[in-house]
C-alpha cells in the first residue's frame, strides 16, 4: 500500500457534510434507547450490584472479607485503583497533549477518550477510600483545619495521592465540560423537547457560537489544555511513589515513575480501543471514528508496551547489577516463585502480544485487534497485581511470609469496579454527543481554509 | 521490725508499694498487722459477719465498674459508672495491687503474683520470692487468667434428669448427695483427683475418708514421672527422682527428655539451664540430646542426634559400653551394644558420639545424663548408674528434694477401681476438677464403668467429657477465688489466696467436701474452708515453724509472702543398688513405627483446651497452631508417599486413629510423635472439636511405657485436613530460597571456640552507614531492647504475656491461615542444614522501634509516631487503617484488626462481659480497621514515669520491665535504658555478639539481637 505523505490524509472519511456529522453525533441523544441498551445497562447494572453488595458487606464487616493479611497488606484495593488510574490517562493524553501537538486526528475520538477517563477516575477513586480499615475516616486524609491541630504527613506519598487524584479528576472534568460546551449548545439549537432544551440551556452558559465565544473558548482550551498536559505525567508518577517511595525490594526503584507513566498510557489506549471499537459500529461512526483512528492508537500502544517491556528488563538488570540480595530475590521470585503464573501473564500480555501490531494488517483488522488490546487490559492489571501482592509475599525476613488469596468479595468488587464504569460509558453514550460535534465539524473536508481551494485528492 | 516478719525482707519495692509505709514504720505496722484489716479479718470472726463482706463488696464494685467502664462497644453510650463513694483504704484508683499466691493449674504450683486492679485480677507472674519458680511461670499459668474470666464455666450446680442436665441449687444437690454418701454402705466412695499439692487439702480428704468409711483416694496425672520416680526407687530404695542442678553441669546428655518443654519442673529446668549459656560471663555448658522428635530441648541443642525413641536402650548400653572400653568401668551387662554398629545403622554421627564419650569422662561430676519421662524404666535405671559411676549425683539437687503430699495412684489401682466399678461395688464417684474418660487409656473403658456407678459426681469449673457422665455436676471456684496450700518440695510450703470473691454461684471444691463430711448442708458458709486452713495450720505446721510473730501475724505475713519456710529435711540417699540393673532386657526391636505420644506444649493434657491464648499459641517448633498432627520425618513421608495435611490412619493394637501427617525437619525415621490434649469432645466453645484425640491409641498394658510403643502401623487414607501453621513453610535447603536467614544477615551463629579466640569475630567488617534523615538528638532516657539468642527456647511464655498484658484477641484457626494473628511478639523459627538434620534457630521478634522508622514517614495521618524516648508510637483514634506502614515494615510486626477480632470469633464469644474484666485497663482495646502492634509496654513506662515524678527522681531503665522480659523463664529478653552506661542493660546493648536485624537498611532499629553461639568442638558452624 503506498501512502502520499505530502498531502494530509482525511479526518472523517466518507465525505460527510456539517449537517450530516451533527446528525450522525446527535442521533443517539434524538432518538428513544432501545433493546439492546437496555440489555447492556442491565449487564453493566448488574455487575455494578454486585459490587455495591460485596462492598456493603465489607463496610459491616470489615476489610476481612477480603484476602489481605499480614505481609500483603494491600491486595486487589490497590491493584484496582491503580489499574483504573492508569485507564484514566489516555482521556486527557488525547485531548490535551494530542491537541498541542496539532494532532486533529485525536477530534474523533477525544470526547470518549475524556469520559473514560472520568469515569475511570471515578471508579479508581473508591478504592483508596474502600480499602482503608476505617474508610468512614478517609477525610483524615486531606488537610483540613481542625481544633486538635492534627495534619496529614506530607512526606506520605499517599498525601501526594490524594491531591494528585482530586487534582486530575477536576482538571479532566473541567476540561471535558469545556469541549462540551459548544456541542450543548448546538444539541439544545436542535432538540424540541422541552425539558432536554432548557437542560442543554443551563450547560451551555448562553453559548451562540459567536466569534468571540469561539475566541475564548479557543484560548481558555489552550489554557486548560496546558494545565492538563503535566497531569498526565504527574499523576501516575505519584501514584508509582507509593511503591517507589517504600523500602520493599521490588518497590523500591527509581525505574517507577517513567515506567508506571507508560504503562498508564499502554493501558488507556488499549482501553479507549477496546470501547471504541464497539461504539463506532454500534452507533455507525466509522466515518468519523475511523480505521486510520484505530491504527494510530495501536501505534501508541505498540511503543508503550515496548517501553513497559524496557522496563520490565530493566528492573532485572538493575536488581542484578545492585547486588543487593533482597533485589534479586525479588525479582527472581517474580519469575519462579509461587506467583510466577501472575508475572508470566502479565509479561505474555504486554510485552509479547503487542508485537503483532508490527504488522500494518493486524493494525489495522478489528478482529485481531480486540484480541490483542483485551489482552493488554489483563495484563495490565496483572502488571500491578504482581507489583503490589509478590512484592509484599516475600519480603525481608522469611518468617513473615505469606500468601495471598483473593476472596470472593475480592472479585466481587472488581467486576463491581467494570461494572462502574461501563454503567457510565453505557448513560453517557445516550446522554451526551460521544464526539465532539464542533471539533470534527472543524476538521472536516472543506471546513477550513486551504491552498487547494476545496480541491479533493482521492 | 520488718525484717523480722517470719525472717523475710521485703525485696521488691517495685512490688509491694502499698506495703512499703507499712514496713518502714513500726507504728503503723502495730496498729495494722493485718493484710486485710477490716476485709479478711471481719471474716474471720463469725459473730461479725456480715452477709456481704467489705471484701466481696469491694470486688462487686470494682467488677462492675469495670464492666461499665470497658465493656461498652458504643463508646458514646458510657453506661452506668458507680464510683466509689468512700476511697477504699487499699485500692488506689489507677493503681494496681499485686497479690501474692499459688499456680494450681498444674501440679508445679509455682508462686505467682497476681495483679489486681480496682478488684479484678488482671495478670499472673511469678511470685520472686518463691525458691522454685523465681518469679517466673510458664504460659499456661500467665493464660490461666483466661480462665477465670471463660464465660462457659459453670454458674450453678446441675442435675443430670434423665440425661439432661437441669440447673438445681447447691441445698438440694448437697442434701441428696449426703443421702447417697450416708448409704453407700460398704460399697466403695472413690474420690479421682488430680495429683495433690496441698497438704490441708489431703487433710480434708482424710477428714472424709474417716467420715465415710468406704472412701478411697485416687490420684492421677497423664503424664507423670512414675517411670523415672519407680527407677529411682529401685536404685536407691527411697524418694523420689531429684531435682537437678542444671548450672553446674558442663555437660547434658539428653535421651529423649525435654527437660526444657515438658511441664514437670520446666521452670526451674529453664532457669538453671540457661545459667550455663552466658554471654557476659562467658560461661557455656554442652547440650547433647538424641530424640526422636523435633523439641524445645532439642532445637537448644549443641549436638543433635536422631533416633527412634524405642531404641533409646540400646543407645544407652551402647554408650556404656563406649565408656567402659575407655575404662569408665560401669558394672552392667551391655551385651552386643557398640555406638558404631548404632551409629553405622541409624546414620547416628560417629565424630559426634566419640566427642559425646570424651566428654563424658572428661567432665566426670560435672555432667548429667537424663531420660525422657516415657522412656522405659530400663533406660531409667542405665542412665542412672551411669550418673552414678560417673560421679554425677553430685549434679542432683537432694538440698529440695520432690515431694509428694499423697502418691499418685498407681496404674494397677486405677484398673482396680474399674473392676469394681463394672462390678457394681462403687456407690459414689467423686472427680474433682479431673477428667479421667478423657484421659484414661482406652482399653478401660472408664465411661462404661461410671454407668454402673450409683451416683457419680464432678466438681469442675467446665464442664467435660467426665461431667457428660455424672449425675450431678458441681462448679467449683476458680483457683483465683480459692484458699490453699501447696507443699511440692522439702524446705518450704507456699500459700494460695483469693483476689476475687467468686463470679458465679460456685463452692471451692474442699468447702463442698467439708460441707459433705458434716453431713449437714445447712452447716456451709462461704469461709469454711478459710477457717479450715487456717486452723490446719495454726495446728499443724505454725508450731513446728518457731516463728517468733503470733499466729496471726504470722499468717498475714505468710499469705503476703506466698511462701513459708520450713525446716523439713530431705531423705539421705544410699548407695546405688546394683541389683537394680540385672532386670534390664534388651528390646524388642519392631520393623513397624514407633509412638510417642506427648503432652501438648499448649494445652498440655487437654485442660487448658478452652483457653483461646493457649490454642493460638504457635507450636514452639512446628509453629502449628489450633491443632495436633502425627509428626514424621521428610524420609519416612516421602517412603509413604505422604504430604504434609495428608491423612492417615495410626494403628496400634486394637485402637487406630485418624489424623493428620506434619513432616518435621529432625524427626526421626519410622516414627510418629503425636500430642494430646486435642480432639475434645466435650471443652466448651473453644476447645470442643479442635485437633484429634490421640487418648484413644493409649493402651494401659500394650506399649513400652504408657507413653511409647514400638508396634505401630502407619497408612495413608484419603482426605486431606488442613493444619495451619503461623509462620510459612519454603524450602530452606534448595532452590531460591536456601540459606536465606544466613544469606541475608538475619540469623547470625558461631560457635564458642571461635567466639573465645576472636570475640568480635561478628563485627570483623565494619560500615558506616549514611543517612539523608537529620539524627535526633535523644538525650534523656531511649529504650532499647536485647534478645539473646542463646537463652531463648522459643517456648512461647512471651508471647502469652503479651496477649495478656495488652488484651490481644483470639482470631480463630481460619484467621490465622490468612495470616491475620495478632500477637505482638512472635518467635521466628529458622531451619537451616537439611531437612532430615537440621539446625534450629529462634529469635524473637517484636516492634523493633527503628530511629529512622520507615513506616512512619509513610502513614498519610501521622497516626504513628515517634516519641522523645525512641519508641515508635501507634495512635488508634488517628488511624484510618491504610495499612502502608506494615507493607513498608521489613520485619512486619505490625497487626492489622481486619475485623472486630472479639466479634468475629466463635460467634462474638470475646463479646461476652465478663471477658471484659480480663482487659488490662491501661491498654487500649483495639477497634476494627486499625493498625497495632508491640509498644514496648509503653503503659508500664508511663506508670513508672509517674512514680519517679511523685518519688522527684530521675526515670531509670531498670525502673521497667516489659510483660515479656518479665515472663522470660530464662531472661533472654533485656530492657532498659540505651543512654544508661551504668545499668546492667549495658552490657547486653553494647555485647561483642550483638547485631541488628537488616542493619544495611539504615533504618536503625533498637532490638539487639546477641548472635547465639554452638558449643561444639570445631570452630565453624
Amino acid at each position: 500500500m503506498s501512502t502520499d505523505y505530502s498531502v494530509e490524509a482525511p479526518v472523517v472519511a466518507g465525505r460527510l457534510t456539517i449537517a450530516q456529522i451533527e446528525e450522525l453525533v446527535a442521533k443517539p441523544m434524538d432518538t428513544k434507547p432501545d433493546k439492546k441498551f437496555y440489555l447492556a445497562l442491565t449487564i453493566s447494572g448488574s455487575a455494578l450490584l454486585i459490587g455495591a453488595v460485596c462492598l456493603l458487606y465489607t463496610f459491616y464487616y470489615g476489610i476481612g472479607m477480603w484476602g489481605n493479611n499480614q505481609p500483603v497488606g494491600w491486595g486487589f484495593g490497590i491493584v484496582n485503583f491503580v489499574f483504573w488510574v492508569g485507564i484514566g490517562h489516555a482521556g486527557t493524553l488525547i485531548s490535551a497533549i494530542l491537541f498541542l501537538l496539532r494532532q486533529k486526528w485525536r477530534t474523533g475520538i477525544a470526547r470518549f477518550a475524556e469520559a473514560m477517563t472520568i469515569f475511570a477516575v471515578m471508579c479508581a477513586g473508591i478504592f483508596p477510600i474502600i480499602h482503608t480499615g476505617r474508610p468512614w475516616l478517609a477525610g483524615y486524609l486531606t488537610p483540613y483545619p481542625n481544633q486538635h491541630g492534627l495534619w496529614v504527613n506530607f512526606t506520605s506519598p499517599l498525601v501526594w495521592d490524594v491531591f494528585a487524584v482530586s487534582v486530575y479528576f477536576t482538571v479532566s472534568l473541567v476540561f471535558w465540560y469545556t469541549g462540551l460546551i459548544p456541542d450543548f449548545a448546538t444539541l439544545r439549537d436542535r432538540t424540541t423537547s422541552k425539558i432536554k432544551k432548557t437542560i442543554y440551556s443551563i450547560f451551555s452558559l448562553g453559548w451562540r457560537h459567536s466569534s468571540r465565544h469561539w475566541l475564548h473558548y479557543e484560548k481558555a482550551y489552550v489554557i486548560l489544555a496546558g494545565f492538563a498536559t503535566p497531569l498526565v505525567l504527574s499523576v501516575h508518577t505519584i501514584v508509582s511513589f507509593d511503591f517507589a517511595v517504600s523500602i520493599m525490594p521490588g518497590w523500591h526503584t527509581t525505574i517507577f515513575p517513567p515506567y508506571f507513566v507508560a504503562g498508564a498510557i499502554f493501558s488507556g489506549f488499549a482501553m479507549v480501543v477496546t470501547v471504541l471499537v464497539f461504539v463506532r459500529k454500534i452507533f455507525d461512526l466509522q466515518n468519523i471514528i475511523t480505521i486510520d483512528h484505530l491504527e494510530k492508537m495501536n501505534k501508541v500502544i505498540l511503543a508503550t508496551g515496548m517501553m513497559v517491556g524496557y522496563a520490565y528488563s530493566m528492573e532485572f538488570f538493575i536488581a542484578w547489577y545492585s547486588g543487593v540480595q533482597f533485589e534479586q530475590f525479588a525479582f527472581l521470585n517474580r519469575m519462579l516463585g509461587p506467583y510466577a503464573w501472575a508475572y508470566w501473564t502479565m509479561v505474555s500480555c504486554n510485552v509479547i502480544f503487542p508485537q503483532f501490531f508490527w504488522f500494518k494488517k493486524i493494525r489495522r483488522s478489528i478482529p485481531a485487534m480486540i484480541v490483542i488490546v483485551l489482552f493488554v487490559n489483563v495484563g495490565m492489571w496483572f502488571e500491578r497485581f504482581v507489583i503490589v501482592v509478590t512484592s509484599l509475599h516475600r519480603d525481608f525476613l522469611p518468617s513473615s511470609w505469606g500468601m495471598f488469596t483473593p476472596t470472593l468479595y475480592d472479585f466481587g468488587i472488581l467486576l463491581g469496579s467494570f461494572g462502574l464504569f461501563f454503567t457510565l460509558v453505557i448513560l453517557f453514550t445516550k446522554a451526551l454527543p460521544v464526539v465532539s460535534i464542533a471539533e470534527v465539524k472543524a476538521v472536516a473536508d472543506g471546513a477550513q481554509p486551504t491552498h487547494h481551494r476545496g480541491e479533493h485528492h482521492d | 521490725m520488718a525484717e523480722d516478719l517470719n525472717g523475710l525482707k521485703n525485696t521488691d519495692p517495685n512490688y509491694w508499694q502499698s506495703f512499703e509505709e507499712l514496713y518502714n514504720d513500726p507504728e503503723f505496722l502495730h496498729s495494722h498487722q493485718d493484710e486485710f484489716k477490716e476485709g479478711v479479718s471481719d471474716r474471720l470472726d463469725t459473730s461479725e459477719m456480715s452477709s456481704i463482706s467489705r471484701r466481696k463488696f469491694l470486688a462487686l464494685l470494682g467488677a462492675s465498674a469495670a464492666l461499665a467502664g470497658t465493656a461498652c462497644s458504643d463508646y458514646r453510650d458510657k453506661g452506668e459508672i458507680i464510683p466509689y463513694n468512700k476511697k477504699p483504704e487499699e485500692i488506689t484508683l489507677g493503681k494496681a495491687n499485686y497479690y501474692a499466691s499459688t499456680c494450681t493449674s498444674c501440679p508445679n504450683a509455682c508462686g505467682i503474683l497476681i495483679k489486681t486492679r480496682e478488684g479484678r485480677p488482671i495478670k499472673i507472674d511469678g511470685n520472686p520470692d518463691h525458691p522454685v519458680s523465681k518469679g517466673k511461670i510458664c504460659a499456661q499459668g500467665q493464660a490461666s487468667i483466661m480462665s477465670l474470666y471463660d464465660p462457659d464455666r459453670l454458674k450453678n450446680p446441675k442435675k443430670n434428669l434423665d440425661r439432661r442436665f437441669v440447673d438445681y441449687n447447691w441445698k438440694d444437690a448437697t442434701d441428696e448427695i449426703i443421702f447417697d454418701l450416708m448409704n453407700a454402705g460398704n460399697k466403695e466412695i472413690a474420690i479421682i483427683a488430680h495429683k495433690l499439692v496441698s497438704p490441708t487439702t489431703k487433710k480434708v480428704l482424710d477428714d472424709f475418708a474417716s467420715k465415710y468409711s468406704s472412701a478411697k483416694i485416687y490420684s492421677y496425672e497423664q503424664f507423670d514421672n512414675a517411670v523415672r520416680n519407680s527407677a529411682w526407687k529401685k536404685c536407691y530404695g527411697l524418694g523420689e527422682f531429684p531435682a537437678i542442678k542444671w548450672n553446674e553441669a558442663k555437660v547434658i546428655l539428653s535421651l529423649d527428655g525435654d527437660f526444657l518443654g515438658e511441664s514437670n519442673n520446666k521452670i526451674e529446668n529453664a532457669r538453671l539451664f540457661s545459667d550455663g549459656r552466658d554471654v557476659v560471663n562467658k560461661k557455656f555448658n554442652r547440650l547433647y540430646v538424641v530424640e526422636g522428635n523435633m523439641t524445645i530441648t532439642g532445637m537448644a541443642a549443641d549436638y543433635r542426634m536422631r533416633l527412634r525413641p524405642d531404641l533409646q536402650l540400646d543407645f544407652i548400653l551402647s554408650l556404656i559400653n563406649a565408656l567402659n572400653t575407655k575404662g569408665a568401668g560401669i558394672p552392667i551387662n551391655v551385651g552386643g551394644y557398640t555406638l558404631e554398629n548404632l551409629s553405622k545403622q541409624f546414620s547416628l554421627s560417629i565424630e559426634t558420639l566419640n566427642t559425646l564419650v570424651k566428654d563424658l569422662l572428661k567432665n566426670k561430676g560435672k555432667s548429667i545424663v537424663y531420660a525422657g519421662d516415657h522412656l522405659p524404666e530400663d533406660v531409667h535405671i542405665a542412665v542412672n548408674l551411669l550418673n552414678d559411676i560417673l560421679g554425677n549425683k553430685i549434679i542432683y539437687n537432694f538440698d529440695s528434694a520432690p515431694v509428694s503430699v499423697l502418691p499418685l495412684s498407681e496404674s494397677v489401682e486405677i484398673k482396680k477401681l474399674v473392676t469394681r466399678m463394672n462390678a457394681g461395688e462403687v456407690a459414689v464417684a467423686i472427680h474433682l476438677n479431673s477428667n479421667p474418660v478423657y484421659h484414661l487409656p482406652s482399653d478401660l473403658e472408664y465411661a462404661d464403668a461410671l454407668s454402673k456407678v450409683d451416683t457419680v459426681i464432678s466438681l469442675v469449673e467446665l464442664e467435660n467429657e467426665t461431667s457428660d457422665f455424672s449425675n450431678f455436676v458441681l462448679p467449683i471456684n476458680n483457683q483465683f477465688e480459692s484458699w490453699g496450700d501447696a507443699k511440692t518440695r522439702t524446705g518450704f510450703y507456699s500459700l494460695q489466696q483469693p483476689v476475687i470473691a467468686p463470679l458465679y454461684d460456685t463452692r471451692q471444691t474442699e468447702a463442698i467436701l467439708l460441707n459433705w463430711i458434716s453431713g449437714d448442708s445447712s452447716v456451709y458458709d462461704e469461709s469454711i474452708y478459710h477457717k479450715y486452713l487456717m486452723s490446719n495450720w495454726e495446728q499443724n505446721f505454725y508450731p513446728a515453724l518457731n516463728s517468733k510473730l503470733n499466729f496471726k501475724q504470722f499468717w498475714f505475713n505468710s499469705l503476703h509472702d506466698g511462701v513459708v519456710y520450713s525446716k523439713d529435711k530431705p531423705e539421705s540417699v544410699g548407695a546405688f543398688n546394683i541389683a537394680s540393673t540385672s532386670g534390664i532386657k534388651p528390646t524388642e526391636v519392631s520393623n513397624n513405627f514407633s509412638l510417642h505420644i506427648k503432652e501438648s506444649y499448649a494445652v498440655r493434657d487437654g485442660r487448658f483446651a478452652n483457653n483461646g491464648w493457649l490454642q493460638e499459641l504457635p507450636h514452639p517448633v512446628s509453629k502449628v497452631v489450633w491443632d495436633n498432627y502425627a509428626a514424621i520425618s521428610p524420609k519416612t513421608a516421602n517412603e509413604l508417599n505422604l504430604k504434609s495435611d495428608d491423612l492417615v490412619e495410626i494403628s496400634a493394637g486394637k485402637d487406630s486413629l485418624q489424623i493428620p501427617v506434619f513432616i518435621q525437619p529432625g524427626a526421626s525415621d519410622n516414627s510418629i510423635t503425636i500430642e494430646t490434649g486435642y480432639g475434645r469432645k466435650n471443652g466448651g466453645t473453644v476447645g470442643t472439636g479442635v485437633g484429634f484425640n490421640a487418648n484413644t491409641l493409649i493402651n494401659s498394658s500394650s506399649g513400652l511405657t504408657p507413653w511409647l510403643y514400638s508396634n505401630v502401623k502407619v497408612e495413608k487414607v484419603s482426605g486431606k485436613y488442613k493444619l495451619v501453621t503461623a509462620q510459612t513453610v519454603y524450602a530452606f535447603n534448595e532452590g531460591l530460597t536456601k540459606d536465606l536467614p544466613a544469606k541475608r544477615g538475619i540469623i547470625k551463629e558461631g560457635t564458642v571456640n571461635e567466639y573465645l579466640k576472636n570475640s568480635d569475630f561478628l563485627h570483623n567488617e565494619k560500615h558506616e552507614l549514611e543517612s539523608v534523615n537529620p539524627f535526633y538528638d535523644y538525650t534523656g532516657v531511649k529504650w532499647g531492647m536485647s534478645v539473646d539468642m542463646n537463652r531463648c527456647l522459643g517456648c512461647g511464655e512471651c508471647v502469652v504475656a503479651c496477649n495478656v498484658e495488652n488484651n490481644i484477641p483470639v482470631v480463630g484457626k481460619d484467621q490465622v491461615e490468612m495470616g491475620r494473628e495478632l500477637h505482638w511478639i512472635r518467635i521466628d523459627r529458622y531451619y537451616s542444614g537439611t531437612p532430615e538434620e537440621p539446625n534450629v534457630n529462634n529469635q524473637v521478634m517484636v516492634c523493633q522501634h527503628c530511629d529512622h522508622a520507615p513506616c512512619e514517614n509513610v502513614c498519610p495521618v501521622v497516626a504513628t509516631t515517634h516519641s522523645p524516648d525512641g519508641l515508635n508510637q501507634m495512635v488508634y483514634n488517628r488511624c484510618v487503617g491504610t495499612r502502608y506502614c506494615s507493607n513498608n515494615c521489613p520485619y512486619k510486626v505490625r497487626r492489622f484488626n481486619y475485623f472486630n477480632f472479639r466479634d468475629h470469633f466463635k460467634g462474638g464469644y470475646q463479646e461476652s462481659p465478663v471477658f471484659a474484666l480480663l482487659m488490662n485497663p491501661e491498654v487500649t482495646v483495639r477497634s476494627r480497621g486499625v493498625m497495632e502492634k508491640c509498644t514496648f509496654c509503653i503503659q508500664r513506662i508511663s506508670d513508672a514515669r509517674a512514680d519517679a515524678t511523685k518519688d522527684n527522681r530521675e526515670l531509670k531503665g531498670s525502673d521497667v520491665r516489659t510483660a515479656c522480659q518479665e515472663a522470660c523463664s530464662t531472661n533472654a529478653i533485656q530492657f532498659g535504658d540505651i543512654n544508661n552506661k551504668e545499668e546492667e542493660f549495658h552490657t547486653y546493648r553494647n555485647h561483642e555478639l550483638g547485631y541488628f536485624l537488616l542493619e544495611e537498611l539504615n533504618i536503625r532499629p533498637n532490638v539487639t539481637y546477641i548472635a547465639k553461639l554452638k558449643n561444639t568442638d570445631s570452630e565453624k558452624v
